[in-house]
């Protein structure tokens, strides 16, 4: 399996305008126009900021189902997930499950790898290009 | 303004048995563990990898764990700087608390905590070539 780079980190926030804002102010990071927005099917709005060559990625619930308000409903805001950008996607989710781990199909490049495969850190895998 | 960020300079990943947590993404998704520290006097038994520029580090108390009863999760993460004592006045200058810089322990860096204005995320700022480095700890 080959890991190319930390893709992004994603952070539940409450409120992503408050978040965005607050990181511009702070940190001086800029949303980056044209990516984000409302993922219906995972019941978040999202933006992203670039730090390096990688990503922040702001994660608001705006449904009370699914593991971004799951998170938020038991912990409030915070550090959420990680995502990892491989080279080979399908590769690597065949290598996984070789190993007994736990992960779900590739869906337009991203699969997440089922936290009891991960001690509990909520990974992504990302094929990007 | 602003801090003056420049890149994710490391991602901590707390474990309650960092030693295995470090072995899984290393054996599983091909991390390599590129340094092992076990601080003495302390139960900290910390592991790092790394991915271009940005360090993973898996940091626990150094104690062995059953395997189903090993749980980690995503920490915080540390923000480089060109200019920590510029970061961390313009962060204050926002309203929000960081605290004192001190010697971290990468040779010659600096390190400061931010407290909140984070969303949630513990979160630091280092700058490295801040200190010689006789004025790093050992």
């Amino acid at each position: 399996m080959k890991v190319r780079r930390i893709d992004h980190v994603g952070i539940v926030v409450k409120d992503l305008e408050t978040a965005l804002a607050t990181y511009q102010r702070n940190f001086g990071f800029e949303a980056a126009p044209g990516r984000g927005g409302e993922v219906t099917a995972l019941g978040i709005r999202n933006a992203f900021v670039s730090v390096g060559d990688s990503d922040l990625e702001f994660i608001q619930p705006v449904t009370a189902e699914g593991p971004a308000a799951t998170f938020a409903r038991e912990r409030g805001e915070g550090a959420f997930l990680l995502s990892i950008e491989v080279a080979d996607i399908n590769a690597a989710v065949e290598h996984l499950r070789a190993l007994g781990s736990r992960v779900g199909n590739p869906v337009n490049g991203v699969s997440f790898v089922s936290m009891r495969s991960t001690h509990g850190v909520n990974l992504q895998l990302v094929q990007r290009g | 303004m602003s801090a003056g960020a420049t890149h994710i300079d490391h991602i901590v990943i707390a474990s309650n048995d960092s030693a295995a947590t470090a072995k899984l993404f290393s054996e599983n998704f091909g991390l390599e563990i590129k340094r092992t520290m076990s601080r003495p006097g302390t139960r900290a038994h910390l592991e790092f990898a790394k991915l271009l520029e940005v360090v993973i580090e898996f940091a626990g108390p150094g104690e062995v764990k059953p395997y189903d009863q090993v749980t980690a999760r995503l920490g915080g993460f540390v923000l480089a700087v060109d200019d920590i004592d510029r970061a961390i006045a313009e962060v204050r200058a926002a309203g929000f608390e960081v605290g004192e810089p001190h010697p971290a322990v990468q040779p010659g860096a600096k390190i400061a905590g931010v407290k909140n204005g984070t969303s949630g995320v513990p979160f630091a700022f280092i700058q490295y070539n801040a200190l010689r480095l006789d004025e790093s700890p050992r």
